[in-house]
């Protein structure tokens, strides 16, 4: 087994390896209300990428795999077997663009309908991973969400 | 038309090599990503970006929080030297670090005129 993918109370013998959703949101309301929501967007967008990278590094993903493969090494590290910080469903090309699919993303749970909020952890963990992936640089967007009426969060990455 | 990525690491390094007592210099976008840079070695480039527009983003809050107005520049001043961080316009940030002995008149004037001819390339 891989870092990525605790699933047993390896870190914590007697809580287990996992917290709560609502601890996670206290922390990025809460980090939100002391730096501004740019900043704190920022810095965890910084911290999801950092967190992708090792992701990728651990997965032994490199430059060049095919999308499946990596899609694969990506839903089981991050889903129902992994660290669950969301479900991956596809990850497509699209012109010129890697737009990953995904429901019950950690910075989407547990928000009212109609939400403002926008992925930032998820976002950047993603980015690091297809970085890593591809060998380029990319700069990530958030095109559609299960806040705003949509069966997805969708994050599309493009090279810049 | 794309943003040119050797014209800005040109002016980046101009900058650098030209600019007495500057050490390090980076562009990058408001999100924190990096556009071009020339830092001293042992740096990390995307923990700098995404530092700097952090610390860019968090002093205009500050600004507007604390009614100080719109933020032309930040001014972080240590023991070794300074780190300032200018906007450049909606789509970058300019972060200068500089040595003590730095003058800090001339180097605000070299950077209001290094931002001016960054900010045509960023249109």
């Amino acid at each position: 087994m891989t870092a990525s993918t605790l699933i047993a109370n390896q870190i914590r013998p007697e809580l287990g390896d996992f917290g709560s959703i609502v601890c996670f949101k206290a922390v990025v309301t809460g980090i939100e209300e002391a730096l501004g929501e740019k900043a704190a967007l920022i810095a965890l967008i910084a911290a999801g990428r950092v967190r992708g990278k090792q992701l990728a590094s651990a997965l032994n993903i490199q430059s060049g795999m095919p999308l499946e493969q990596i899609t694969s090494a990506m839903q089981g590290a991050l889903g129902q077997a992994g660290t669950r910080l969301c479900v991956i469903d596809k990850i497509v090309m699209v012109d010129d663009a890697y737009q990953v699919f995904c429901r019950e993303t950690i910075c989407s749970s547990g928000e009212p309908q109609g939400s403002p909020r926008s992925l930032s952890y998820t976002m950047g963990a993603l980015q690091g991973v297809l970085e890593i992936a591809t060998g380029k640089r990319l700069r990530g967007a958030q095109v559609e969400s299960v806040l705003r009426g949509s069966n997805h969060d969708v994050a599309e990455f493009k090279e810049y | 038309m794309g943003i040119n990525s050797a014209k800005l690491g040109a002016v980046l390094q101009n900058f650098a090599t030209g600019t007495s007592d500057v050490q390090g210099v980076a562009l990058v976008t408001p999100d924190g990503l990096p556009l071009a840079s020339s830092l001293p070695g042992g740096m990390d480039e995307e923990r700098v970006s995404a530092m700097s527009a952090a610390m860019l983003s968090l002093g205009e809050r500050i600004g507007t929080e604390l009614t100080r107005g719109g933020i032309d520049r930040i001014l972080v001043e240590g023991e070794d030297g300074y780190a300032i961080l200018t906007s450049c316009g909606q789509d970058a940030v300019f972060l200068v670090l500089a040595s003590k002995s730095a003058k800090q008149g001339v180097l605000m004037l070299e950077i209001k005129r290094a931002v001016s001819e960054l900010k045509l390339l960023l249109i």
